[in-house]
């Protein structure tokens, strides 16, 4: 006879959770690059004068050949689209009422992951060029989402 | 056994803080930076990474090598993560041992780093899901008093005195006022402090128990005939040993780890040593409670059972005795950034057989030590020899 059997009202199941909170820190390269976003709205990035690399986001080190990267550089204004993708799903499986354009853009040798916005879907093409439009000065965080978008550049 | 010589030929290792501004990224690189300097090599000259470290939720990352791999060097290499909770500071090494070892490479990294500061409100609430959902979840437990019922039955099975195992905190808080990366060195400690300090779940009180830390070490590790090109002062790795017990925190024997014993036999054989006691010249077991140092000096065969505390009373361990214990400092004063603390202790054998521990150096030329760790379900044991 199973538990199930002796006692109807007997759980099937234990419920549990794994609750997880973290706080992470930006790091040392990351306060310095987190922080030209928020006070001065430029994106940094590092460079590697060994392996001819620029890394963006900028970062303490080369994980090529392992040196201390101590020339910032701005990585420009201008990134170019390298990809993108076009969601018409939330994560809950919903319909989105538009497509959310997501883009990796280019800046240096690396680049952001970001939203694109003011584009039209049939102007969209990879290769296109974009620029950061950022929250006002006063709204700013320290988030990667200080940048609200990138759009196109004429 | 048919397998090659392996070497230690370098190491570093960061601060062990209590929060780190760095990411587990730039802890790693930090150390291996170090590591490498230290034997004048470059990324270039190492052909695979071993990266140990532990729970994903300490540093609030799935995937967390993945996350760390550039900055454990591993940028177009075989690399590969060990984790075995606690004992993966010591499991790594030998992770790397064999890579080199087996002739696959000739040359290994291996780094270790844990940044628990990230969890929030402290690291501790991680372990809360790694017991029995069904049968012991349900009570809450933390490691703080699931260790209190160990220590308590090992006190009381043996008649040791809480003063006396106290002595183990003392020694090895005080041996880490002499290393310049340790977090809780206190040269002036005394039983009393121990004694007196606030109790968290008895027999446990706050200076029985080392400190959450963040950190990273890395050692590199050679095949022989590139150890002799790199050094004229390798450090044999000379034996390894790890092993599991049962899962089941009740079938296991609380007053003697088996699991350590049979790693260490297994490495004792390896190695040749038929006398541990006599053989055996400084030994770095795994403390992250004081009693526990003293249940795995029994389990690594340098005192009887219930006995290890009186290396503690009669000077044997203190750092010119007879057999120094955690010269290091150890996890008690050195800090606990759990893979990290693991590997530390082999860094610190490294160090002190080739003369370089400074303040901490053990007089008497040493040849040989064990360093030791334990972790998983609180039933792993991991034992490296090493000698020169």
């Amino acid at each position: 006879m199973t538990l199930l059997e002796r006692d109807p009202n007997a759980p099937v199941f234990w419920k549990g959770n794994m609750p997880v909170t973290s706080r992470y820190t930006f790091g040392l390269a990351g306060e310095r690059f987190f922080r030209a976003i928020k006070d001065e709205g430029r994106i940094l990035g590092t460079r590697c004068p060994e392996c001819d690399i620029t890394y963006v986001p900028a970062t303490l080190f080369c994980e090529r050949c392992m040196a201390e990267l101590t020339e910032w550089v701005d990585a420009g204004e201008i990134g170019e689209v390298h990809t993108y993708t076009l969601l018409f799903e939330d994560m809950d499986g919903n319909r989105l009422p538009e497509p959310e354009i997501v883009a990796f853009v280019r800046l240096g040798d690396g680049g952001l992951v970001h939203r694109l916005g003011e584009v039209e879907l049939d102007e969209l093409y990879i290769g296109m060029n974009v620029e950061p439009v950022f929250k006002p000065a006063a709204e700013r965080t320290g988030s990667i989402l200080d940048i609200l978008y990138f759009r196109p550049v004429d | 056994m048919g397998m090659r010589k392996v070497a230690v030929v370098g190491a570093g290792m960061t601060k062990f803080v209590r929060r780190a501004q760095e990411t587990g990224k730039e802890l790693s690189w930090e150390a291996v930076r170090m590591a490498l300097d230290s034997c004048e090599m470059t990324i270039d000259d190492i052909e695979a990474v071993c990266m140990g470290t532990a729970p994903d939720a300490f540093d609030g990352l799935h995937m967390k090598a993945e996350y760390l791999s550039d900055g454990a060097g591993a940028w177009l290499k075989p690399y590969m993560r060990s984790y075995v909770g606690g004992g993966t500071g010591i499991f790594a090494p030998i992770q790397g041992w064999y890579h080199v070892a087996s002739g696959l490479f000739d040359t290994c990294l291996v780094v270790c780093e844990e940044k628990m500061s990230s969890f929030y409100p402290h690291a501790q609430a991680a372990f809360l899901t790694i017991f029995d959902h069904t049968t012991e979840r349900a009570l809450k437990p933390n490691l703080l008093w699931i260790f209190a019922l160990e220590m308590n039955r090992y006190m009381h099975t043996y008649g040791v005195r809480k003063e006396d195992i106290a002595l183990v905190s003392v020694l090895h808080k005080r041996n880490a006022a002499d290393h310049p990366c340790a977090l809780l060195g206190e040269p002036d400690i005394t039983v009393e402090d121990v004694l007196n300090s606030e109790v968290l779940a008895w027999p446990v009180q706050r200076y029985d128990v080392s400190p959450v830390s963040d950190g990273a070490v890395a050692i590199v590790l050679a095949a022989e005939h590139v150890a002799r090109r790199i050094t004229d002062k390798p450090v044999w790795i000379e034996g390894v040993g790890w092993c599991l017990d049962t899962a089941y925190w009740t079938n296991r024997d609380l007053c003697y780890p088996r699991y350590v014993e049979v790693a260490a036999r297994m490495a004792y054989e390896m190695a040749g040593i038929t006398e541990p006691r006599k053989q055996i010249d400084i030994a770095e077991p795994y403390d992250p409670f004081d009693y526990k140092a003293l249940h795995h000096l029994e389990g690594l065969q340098l005192a009887d059972r219930g006995q290890a505390v009186q290396l503690y009373i009669d000077g044997t361990a203190a750092r010119t005795g007879n057999m120094p214990v955690c010269p290091s400092g150890g996890l008690l004063g050195v800090g606990n950034p759990i893979a990290a603390a693991g590997l530390m202790k082999i860094a610190e054998l490294f160090w002190q057989l080739r003369g370089e521990a400074g303040a901490r150096q053990v007089p008497g030329n040493p040849r040989r030590g064990v360093a030791q760790a334990w972790g998983d379900l609180m039933q792993v044991g991991t034992v490296v020899v090493m000698g020169r």
